[in-house]
């Protein structure tokens, strides 16, 4: 899945010091193999690992350990310190450090090393390469280390890994308003998805934490009910991190309410600030998603193959206005694991009477064959024009664009303006969501012979999307336990060695692929985002 | 203002907005479409005794629309249309004497008075174009160009008079000349050349399909344009196109010339995505001699236009300064918001 993004990283220049870690990071990223970090971390311990290499030939080659000298004894002893302050030093991350945000700077600093692949890359790697080069001297540390938790985070997004998505509601403060909490779950089960639906659910739900506001004695509702919705707000943001547009909405929520005269009587304030949400809603969603599928819908023609992915609101409601102004055409929807947003869409257009092809993404280039035009759907627009949208966009964009020895298909962006953001994106490491690893494993078709030996060894492999695989498990066939019957093969995938699953949410597509991003202020190519957000946020 | 028509309905009737078009396109061979179709609407507006500001808006869209119908290719003509409008619809909105509050007729003398003023101000961005673009025609260098662009051509004279004289010029022209019409005129462009001939600019014409041949011995590629289109591309006369995908293929830079008055809010996605009906390529099984017109004259090169796309446009030269093709929606955005 980083495929799609990498000739960004090499093409594009860094532009911006915040994201210097990714740029720096970017080497390890190309081969994800465990090598390249582990040679970065090599310097770690300078003056010690020299040693230890010597030391190297004579404990794996020669059984009689007694015959070391004092002096080599003394090396390896010392080599043991060194190896058992870096494994306490790792816990100490993995347990300490799962806020995650902590971890790069802290842990390299410490390591005094370059920052090799972000902080939480340390636990397994460093010790690994240890262990090899001591050989059997420390076999019973190593037992004892392996009874402990591998760290499952892929390193290059070991900054992402935040707290685990909330799944219920204990433990939310009393000031979390009951809507507050069920919006909070629906989100993280995904009954509530998609940037817009979930901005426009947010403010609903703040309407109903408005109603129900009373300001305390002595102090006013200007100042209180911004702190008050504070805490609504990180209910929120911990059982799935914010949207780009909820971010936006929010930030216009808040500055409506300083804004509000401490002499307004209580009741009429509650009311202008519901106003204000209604006509938020309306002006920024509702009626800009109208403006946006008309004017979307104008560049249909008859005989279009128009290709989407996954279930943006917004493409849905433009082909539907445009099967409705007559237009005759066909659309092929591409989706993805483990989402599947697309069948939605897939029905609802078809029921519409449109003529729905619908493919996974692993047949993108069948797909793409006959399309003449791509629709997408946005999470976010950024100020240097990329599109950040659900994982996979960047793939159908690119292939659109590359299409080999056809005529350019023209990749349309639909997308409101309050999902721009005036940040900017490089690749989609430095920002992006990972979410539960565990909804890449069920869905798995029973047992499946994809090759004579170990069936299990040859699944995980097999297993097509989401990168999920990035270190699939290349240990001897004989580790591999038969898969009991039913089951996925990765379901116990928690306490299979050396074996991480990566769960991506969003991607980045660089502007070059995008020839034109609808917008209900017009249809701009996307190096006009930045001015369209500049003025959409002034006025 | 006065006006012998009795009623306001019938009052766009006797004025014949597309005659009036066409008479001054002919009348004044400097008149660029989008000033003749504003000029045009400024007479309308004289010459209706509209008195209410939503009737002169309606005239104007009403007008608009029939002007549109009845010009084969009116994508230059609804630059000017769209950026009068936009100019009204402000100036309308503007609190003060000449808002809605203000005397309509008061408003109305304002806003002729204006109008005049702003087909002046765009006359003379020709010239400021040519400032502006000087500096591109360098000593040494070779100048490829196409078409019968007035700007592009005031331009290279422009660079011409600069260098000081006949004996003193130190670029050279090739001009790529598309046949006339009907064979006895003269191509369109041989007007320029002769003028450029006589400031003692070397000129050399190539037919179109010499191109790419000459691009070796060129240095830059200046072209004209019909209108610019919101992602920065331009439309222009049939074959500019292929001159710039050959100068991209080439390492020419390729810039394209254009008055601000030209931006037009469009956004075509490729060749087939005007807005207007082209029959260019038009299939035949069989040669068609019934009427005594050829066929291909349809499809001649000085009637139809294609689509440049921004990629292939190193710059635009503009009144409003030299402009990448991405600083054209910011400008559009401006004016229209």
């Amino acid at each position: 899945m980083v495929n799609p993004v990498d000739p960004v990283q090499t093409s594009s220049p860094p532009t911006s010091s915040v994201l210097k870690p990714a740029t720096q990071q970017s080497p390890d990223m190309s081969s994800q193999q465990p090598q390249p970090s582990t040679g970065a971390s090599k310097p770690a311990k300078p003056s010690k690992q020299p040693k230890s290499k010597d030391a190297l030939p004579t404990a794996g080659g020669a059984p009689a350990e007694e015959k070391l000298s004092p002096a080599e004894l003394k090396k390896r002893a010392k080599a043991e310190k060194a190896a058992r302050r870096a494994r306490e030093r790792a816990e100490r991350d993995a347990t300490g450090g799962a806020g995650a945000t902590q971890g790069p700077n802290a842990a390299s600093a410490k390591r005094g090393s370059t920052g090799g692949a972000g902080g939480k890359e340390a636990p397994g790697q460093p010790q690994k390469g240890q262990r090899h080069r001591r050989g059997s001297a420390t076999l019973a540390s190593a037992t004892e280390q392996k009874k402990k938790p591998e760290d499952k985070s892929v390193a290059v997004f070991g900054h992402l890994y935040g707290q685990p998505r909330r799944t219920t509601v204990a433990g939310a403060g009393k000031e979390v308003h009951p809507a507050v909490l069920a919006l909070g779950l629906q989100m993280s089960n995904y009954v509530i998805c998609g940037s817009s639906a979930r901005c426009v659910a947010t403010l609903l739900a703040f309407k109903r934490v408005i109603e129900a506001y009373t300001t305390p004695l002595g102090t006013s509702l200007s100042r209180h009910l911004t702190t008050h919705l504070s805490h609504q707000i990180t209910y929120l943001s911990t059982c799935r991190p914010l949207s780009i547009s909820q971010g936006n909405a929010i930030r216009a929520l808040k500055l409506e309410i300083s804004s509000i005269d401490p002499s307004v009587p209580e009741a009429d304030a509650k009311a202008t600030l519901s106003d204000f949400i209604d006509s938020f809603i309306r002006e920024k969603i509702t009626v800009a998603d109208q403006v946006i599928a008309t004017s979307a819908a104008q560049k249909i023609q008859d005989g279009d193959v128009i290709v989407t992915f996954a279930g943006s609101s917004i493409v849905k409601q433009t082909l539907l206005t445009a099967h409705k102004q007559g237009k005759k055409f066909r659309v092929s929807i591409i989706d993805s694991r483990p989402l599947f947003e697309g069948k939605n869409m897939a029905r609802t257009l078809a029921n519409a009477g449109l003529e729905v092809q619908y493919s996974l993404v692993n047949g993108i280039s069948h797909a793409i064959k006959d399309a003449t035009k791509v629709f997408l759907g946005a999470h976010a627009m950024t100020s240097n024009g990329r599109l950040y949208s659900r994982v996979g966009t960047a793939l159908v964009a690119m292939s659109a664009k590359e299409r080999a020895g056809g005529v350019e298909v023209p990749v349309i962006v639909c997308c409101e303006t309050v999902k721009f953001t005036d940040r900017v994106a490089l690749d989609s490491i430095v920002v992006n969501e990972i979410a539960d690893a565990d909804e890449l494993v069920p869905n798995q078709p029973l047992q499946q012979v994809t090759g004579l030996p170990g069936p299990a060894a040859a699944a995980a492999p097999a297993d097509p999307k989401k990168g999920g695989n990035k270190a699939a498990p290349n240990n001897p066939p004989a580790e591999s336990t038969p898969v009991p019957n039913g089951s996925s093969p990765l379901a116990n995938w928690k306490d299979t060695p050396n074996l991480q699953l990566l769960n991506i949410m969003y991607d980045v597509t660089p502007a070059e692929y995008v020839d034109m991003v609808v917008t209900e202020m017009g249809s701009l190519p996307p190096s006009a985002v930045p001015i369209v957000h500049r003025m959409s946020t002034n006025l | 203002m006065a006006s012998s028509m009795s009623k306001s309905s019938e009052a766009a009737k006797p004025f014949d907005i597309v005659a009036t078009y066409n008479e001054l396109l002919r009348s004044d061979p400097d008149l660029t479409m989008p000033i003749a179709a504003i000029e045009a609407l400024v007479l309308l507006l004289t010459h209706s005794p509209s008195s209410t500001i939503s009737e002169t808006l309606d005239l104007l869209e009403k007008s608009t629309a029939h002007l549109k119908k009845s010009i084969p290719n009116p994508i230059g003509l609804s630059a000017g249309t769209d950026l009068f409008q936009r100019y009204l619809i402000t100036t309308l909105q503007r609190p003060g004497q000449l808002g809605p509050a203000g005397d309509f007729n008061a408003i109305r003398a304002h806003l002729l008075s204006n109008g005049r003023l702003f087909i002046r101000r765009a006359k003379e961005s020709r010239h400021k174009i040519a400032a502006f673009g000087g500096g591109f025609v360098r000593d040494g260098s070779t100048v490829l160009t196409n078409g019968g662009s007035r700007v592009v051509a005031s331009l290279l004279q422009k660079a011409a008079d600069e260098k000081g004289g006949p004996s003193a010029v130190r670029f050279r022209v090739i001009y790529v000349l598309s046949p006339a019409k009907d064979t006895s005129a003269e191509p369109e462009g041989m007007e320029t050349v002769r003028a450029l001939r006589a400031k003692g600019v070397p000129v050399a014409t190539i037919p179109e399909s010499a191109v790419a041949y000459s691009l070796g011995k060129t240095d830059i590629v200046i072209v004209g344009a019909e209108g610019v289109v919101e992602n920065g591309g331009i439309v222009s006369r049939m074959g500019t196109y292929q001159i710039g995908l050959l100068a991209k293929a080439m390492g020419k830079p390729f810039y394209a010339v254009a008055e601000s008055h030209k931006f037009v809010r469009l956004y075509p996605l490729g060749q087939y995505d005007l807005p207007i009906e082209q029959r260019v390529i038009d299939f035949n099984t069989e040669e068609d001699i019934t009427d005594g017109h050829k066929p291909q004259s349809v499809a001649h090169s000085s009637d139809v236009v294609d689509f440049t796309p921004p990629h292939l446009i190193s710059a635009l030269i503009t009144d409003s300064g030299v402009l990448t093709p991405s600083a054209v929606s910011e400008e559009l955005i401006k004016i229209w918001f």
